[in-house]
C-alpha cells in the first residue's frame, strides 16, 4: 500500500514539475514577445476553471480526447504504437451521422444505436491494421497513417455527396432530436458520462480480466507470453479493437453530443486532429485510463482557457498554441522517457 | 597465500547500513563491517540476496550508503559516484557485462575514458596500454578483436581490463566465476593472485565455498544483510563456513526409493529432428522415453541441441521430422498451450527473459500458468483476492524474498528468487511431466537442496521429469537414467547405477559412445 502511494506520488510530482517547466517556458515566450505572462496565465486559468460555464466548456473539450487518448494507451499496453485514432474517429463520426442524422428511430433506441454504430465503425476501421500486422508483419505506424488518410477522404466524400444537409452543403445532416445527448451546460452533454464509463470499463478490462492480463503480458514480454501459451494474435486484435471502439466513440460524441452544430462539417474542421492530440493526452496521463481523464481535462482547460489569453490579454492565437505546445511537450517527457527506456531494454535483450 | 594478512588496510567500511525505503521493510545491509588489505584476496561469501552486490556497489560508488562510514587508507571519505570511487582507487567488475558488441576491445575500454574528447580518440595508445596490462597480469586478450567475436570468458577479461586501466588499488569482482568454465576459473584465479602479489587488494564475491578455500586469504560471510564474521581462510573449515552462510538447512536425501517404476511412458520422443535458429539441424534423430516416476537426465556440453530439444517438446519450436508423444497423445508441432494443458510444465533456460515478465508484479507472474482456471479467475475476471492469498502461500512455501506481491516489479528480485518463483509456479500442481532446463543454475545451496527435494518428492508421486543440466553432479545424483547428448544426437543412455563421471564426460565430448 505504502509503496503504491509512493509510486503515485512520484509520478504526480514528476508531472507537477513538468507543468512548472512548461509554464515557465511559455512565460519566457510571452516575455520575449512583450506580453505579461502573469495576466495571461490568470486569464487562461479563470477562463478554463473560473466559473461553471468555463468548467463545462473545458470538459466538453476534454470529452473526445479522453477516448482518443485511450486508443493510444491501450495500444501501448499491448506493446503497439497505435496512432490510428484520427481516422477511426472520423469513421465514428460518420457512423453517428448515418444513424443519428439520416435515420429516424424511436427515442432512446435512436441515441443508443447511433452511438454504438459509430463505435463499431471505428473498431472496424482498426481491423485491417490488426490483420496486416499479424499476417503480413506490417508495422501499425505505417498502416494507421495510410488508413487515416483513406478515412479522411472517404468521410469527406460521403458527407459532401451523400449525407449533406439539404440546403446547407457545408455540413452533414445534424443528429436528430432523438439522437442527441442531453445538454448539461455550455456545450457539455451527458455523453461525457458514457466516455468516462468507457474509460473505467477499459481500466477494468485491462487490469482485472484474463483478456487484459494476456494483453499486457504480450505487451511487456512477447517471449514469456509465448512460453505461457498466450497468442499475441488475440491480444493484438483486442487492443486495436478496444482502441477502435474508443476512437469511434470520440467521433460519435462530436456529432451526438456537441452543440451547437451536432454534426460534421464538410471541412471536417470540428474533428481534425482530435485523434493526434489524444497521443499527447495519453502521454500526459501516463497511458493509464484514469490518468488520461485528468490529463484530458487539463488539456481541455489549456485549449479553452487559451482563448481567454487571446481575448483578454491579446496574446496572438499562434503564440497561444505555441505556449500550449511547450506545456504539453514538457508534460509528455516523463512518459516518453519511460517508453524509450522500455524499447531500449527490449532491444538490448 | 597468506601474504596479505599484515598488509595496509586500503579500504574499510564501518557499520554500513543500507535500506531501500518503500521497497523493503528490513535493512538490506545491517551494520556491516568490511575491510580490504593490500596483498590479499578477500572473499565476500553469502547466499543469493545476502547483500553482497549491494555492499560492493556501495564501495564502488553505484549506491550511496544509508548509514556508516567508509575509509580509504584510514581517511574518512564520501563516495558519490563510480568515478569518485575510481579516484579513490576502488574499481568494480559487475556480474552483468556492459560491453558494446560491435566495437573492438580497445574501443570499449576507451569508451569509459571520458577525459578524452571524441576528436582525439587515442586508440593506439589504449591498445598499447592494454597489451601491457594483459602481459602484466596474464589476461590474454587481443585489443583489436571485436567484442562480439569473443567468448564469455574473454569478455570478462575485457571487463576486468576496463577497470584495471584506471590502476585501482582495490578491485572488486562480483561473482566472476558464474559464467566461466572450470579452466577459465583457474586462469582467473591465477590473475587475481598476480594482482594481490603486486600489492592490490582483491575482493572476490561468491556463493561457492570451494572457491573461497581455493583462492582466498580471508573471508567475510554475509547472511541476509548481517555480518556473520570475518576470518582467515586457513583457520576455518568448509562446514563452519556453510553454517555461517546458511544457518540450518534441510538435508538433501536422495532416498532412491525404488518407486513402483511403472513402465508407462509419459513422454516418448521418436527420431526427432529439429532445425535451430541458425538454420542448421540442431537435433538430429533423437529417441528416448521418460516414464512415470522417473527422472531422465540429459547431460551434455551446452549447444549440442539441448535447447532445441526442449523447445520442440514444449511446443516453442517446430520439429522437422519425428514424433513427440505425451501421455499417449501425439503432440508433435502442437501449440505450447495444448501441451501445457496436458499437465506439462517447463522450467526454462533463460529465466529472466522467458520465465517471468519483469515489468509485472510477483502476483501477476505467479499466475502465468493458471490464470484461466478457477478459482484464479471466473468468467474471465481475475480473482485478485484469491491470487493474493495463493501467492502469499507460495512465497512462504518456497521462501521467495520479495517485499510485496502486488507492488514490486519482479525486475528487482535477485536471480535466485526469480528461479524460486518459477519453480513454485511450475511445480505446485504436481504436473505429469516436468521439463527442467538448468533448474538450479545460479541457485544458492539452500535453494538448490530445496529444489532437489521437491524433484524427489514429485518423482515419488509419479511425475516424469526430464532434467537437462550441465552440472554432472546434479544429473548423477538425481537421475534414474542418463542420456548424453553430443552434436544433436543421444550418444548413449545409461542406467544411473552404471554411470560414472568419467564415462559420461567421455561421451559428452564424443570420445566414446554406448
Ligand atoms: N535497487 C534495489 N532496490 C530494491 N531492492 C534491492 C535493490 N538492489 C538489491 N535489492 C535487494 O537487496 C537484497 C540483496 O541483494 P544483492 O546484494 O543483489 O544480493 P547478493 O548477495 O545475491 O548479491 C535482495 O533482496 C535484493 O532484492
Ligand atoms: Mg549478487
Amino acid at each position: 500500500m505504502r509503496e503504491r502511494l509512493l509510486k503515485v506520488l512520484r509520478k504526480l510530482s514528476e508531472s507537477l514539475i513538468a507543468v512548472v517547466i512548461g509554464l515557465l517556458g511559455g512565460a519566457f515566450l510571452m516575455i520575449l514577445y512583450g506580453y505579461d505572462p502573469w495576466l495571461a496565465y490568470r486569464a487562461l486559468f479563470t477562463g478554463a476553471f473560473g466559473d461553471l460555464s468555463g468548467i463545462f466548456e473545458t470538459l466538453a473539450f476534454a470529452t473526445p480526447l479522453i477516448m482518443t487518448a485511450l486508443t493510444f494507451a491501450v495500444g501501448v499496453r499491448a506493446g503497439l504504437f497505435n496512432i490510428g485514432a484520427e481516422g477511426q474517429m472520423y469513421l465514428g463520426a460518420m457512423g453517428a451521422v448515418m444513424i443519428g442524422g439520416a435515420l429516424s428511430l424511436p427515442p432512446g433506441i435512436h441515441l443508443v444505436a447511433a452511438t454504438l454504430f459509430g463505435m463499431l465503425l471505428g473498431a472496424l476501421w482498426s481491423l485491417p491494421v490488426s490483420a496486416l500486422k499479424i499476417y503480413r508483419g506490417v508495422h501499425e505506424v505505417v498502416s494507421t497513417i495510410m488508413l487515416n488518410w483513406v478515412a479522411f477522404w472517404l468521410v469527406m466524400y460521403l458527407i459532401t455527396y451523400h449525407f449533406a444537409e439539404p440546403g446547407r452543403a457545408e455540413r452533414a445532416v445534424p443528429a436528430q432530436e432523438t439522437a442527441r445527448y442531453q445538454i448539461i451546460g455550455a456545450s457539455l452533454t451527458t455523453v461525457i458520462f458514457v466516455v468516462i464509463g468507457f474509460a473505467l470499463l477499459t481500466y477494468f478490462i485491462i487490469w482485472r480480466t484474463t483478456a487484459g492480463y494476456e494483453l499486457r503480458l504480450v505487451g511487456y514480454n512477447p517471449e514469456a507470453a509465448q512460453y505461457a501459451g498466450i497468442s499475441s494474435v488475440k491480444a493484438t486484435y483486442l487492443s486495436f479493437f478496444i482502441g477502435g471502439l474508443a476512437a469511434g466513440l470520440a467521433g460519435a460524441s462530436q456529432v451526438l453530443g456537441r452543440p451547437p452544430s451536432w454534426t460534421v462539417y464538410a471541412t471536417m474542421g470540428n474533428l481534425l486532429n482530435l485523434g493526434f492530440e489524444g497521443i499527447g493526452v495519453s502521454l500526459i496521463g501516463r497511458n493509464h485510463p484514469i490518468g488520461i481523464i485528468f490529463a484530458a481535462i487539463f488539456y481541455g482547460g489549456l485549449v479553452h482557457g487559451g482563448r481567454f489569453m487571446e481575448f483578454e490579454v491579446g496574446v496572438a492565437s499562434e503564440l497561444v498554441r505555441a505556449i500550449n505546445g511547450i506545456i504539453i511537450i514538457a508534460l509528455s517527457i516523463p512518459e516518453i522517457i519511460s517508453l524509450i527506456g522500455r524499447i531500449v531494454r527490449r532491444r538490448r535483450e | 597465500m597468506g601474504k596479505g594478512f599484515d598488509g595496509e588496510v586500503l579500504v574499510k567500511a564501518e557499520k554500513v547500513v543500507k535500506s531501500f525505503p518503500g521497497v523493503w521493510e528490513h535493512l538490506i545491509l545491517d551494520h556491516v563491517d568490511f575491510d580490504v588489505r593490500a596483498g590479499e584476496i578477500h572473499a565476500l561469501l553469502g547466499e543469493n540476496g545476502a547483500g553482497k552486490t549491494v555492499l560492493a556497489n556501495i564501495l564502488s560508488g553505484f549506491y550511496t550508503l544509508t548509514e556508516g562510514q567508509i575509509y580509504v587508507r584510514g581517511r574518512p571519505v564520501t563516495i558519490k559516484s563510480p568515478k569518485d570511487a575510481l579516484r579513490h582507487g576502488i574499481g568494480m567488475v559487475h556480474q552483468e557485462f556492459t560491453l558494446v558488441p560491435p566495437l573492438t576491445v580497445a574501443e570499449n575500454v576507451a569508451l569509459g575514458l571520458r577525459k578524452y574528447s571524441s576528436f582525439s580518440f587515442p586508440i593506439r595508445e589504449v591498445e598499447r596500454r592494454l597489451r601491457e596490462l594483459s602481459e602484466r597480469y596474464g589476461l590474454r586478450v587481443n585489443p583489436r578483436a571485436r567484442v562480439e567475436d569473443l567468448s564469455v570468458g574473454e569478455q570478462q577479461r575485457v571487463e576486468i581490463l576496463k577497470v584495471l586501466y584506471w590502476e585501482p588499488e582495490v578491485l572488486i569482482l562480483d561473482e566472476p566465476t558464474s559464467v566461466l568454465t572450470p579452466e577459465e576459473v583457474d586462469d582467473l584465479f591465477r590473475v587475481l593472485r598476480n594482482m594481490a602479489d603486486e600489492g592490490k587488494g582483491v575482493v572476490l564475491i561468491t556463493h561457492k565455498i570451494e572457491e573461497v578455500k581455493k583462492v582466498a586469504d580471508r573471508v567475510t560471510v554475509l547472511r541476509l544483510g548481517k555480518h556473520m564474521g570475518t576470518m582467515r581462510v586457513d583457520e576455518v573449515d568448509e562446514e563452519r563456513l556453510l553454517k555461517l552462510m546458511i544457518g540450518d538447512v534441510e538435508p538433501f536425501r536422495p532416498t532412491r526409493t525404488r518407486v513402483k517404476q511403472s513402465s508407462k511412458p509419459v513422454l516418448r520422443v521418436e527420431d526427432l529432428h529439429v532445425v535451430g535458429s541458425e538454420g542448421v539441424e540442431a537435433v538430429r534423430g533423437v529417441s528416448f522415453e521418460v516414464r512415470e516416476g522417473e527422472i531422465f537426465g540429459i547431460a551434455g556440453v551446452a549447444g549440442n541441441g539441448q535447447r532445441e530439444l526442449v523447445e520442440a517438446i514444449t511446443g516453442l519450436r517446430k520439429a522437422s521430422r519425428g514424433r513427440i508423444i505425451i501421455m499417449g497423445r501425439d503432440v508433435t508441432n502442437r501449440s505450447p498451450r495444448e501441451i501445457a494443458d496436458l499437465g506439462v510444465r517447463h522450467i526454462p533456460e533463460d529465466r529472466r527473459r522467458t520465465g517471468v515478465v519483469e515489468g509485472m508484479t510477483l502476483g501477476e507472474n505467479m499466475i502465468l500458468r493458471d490464470y484461466r482456471s478457477q478459482p484464479f479467475s471466473r468468467l474471465g475476471v481475475l480473482n485478485l483476492k484469491f491470487i493474493g492469498e495463493f501467492t502469499q502461500k507460495m512465497v512462504k512455501e518456497f521462501e521467495i524474498l520479495a517485499p510485496d506481491i502486488w507492488e514490486t516489479e519482479v525486475r528487482i528480485l535477485s536471480g535466485g528468487n526469480i528461479q524460486r518463483l518459477i519453480l513454485a509456479r511450475e511445480l505446485w500442481r504436481e504436473p505429469r511431466l516436468v521439463v527442467a532446463f538448468h533448474p538450479t543454475y545460479g541457485l544458492d545451496l539452500k535453494a538448490l537442496r530445496h529444489t532437489h527435494n521437491i524433484f524427489m518428492k514429485l518423482r515419488e508421486k509419479g511425475t516424469a521429469i526430464l532434467l537437462i543440466s550441465e552440472d554432472l553432479d546434479e544429473i548423477m545424483s538425481l537421475s534414474d537414467r542418463i542420456g548424453v547428448m553430443f552434436e544433436g544426437k543421444l550418444v548413449g543412455i545409461l542406467d544411473a547405477e552404471k554411470a560414472t563421471i568419467d564415462k559420461i564426460g567421455k561421451m559428452m565430448t564424443g570420445i566414446y559412445a554406448e
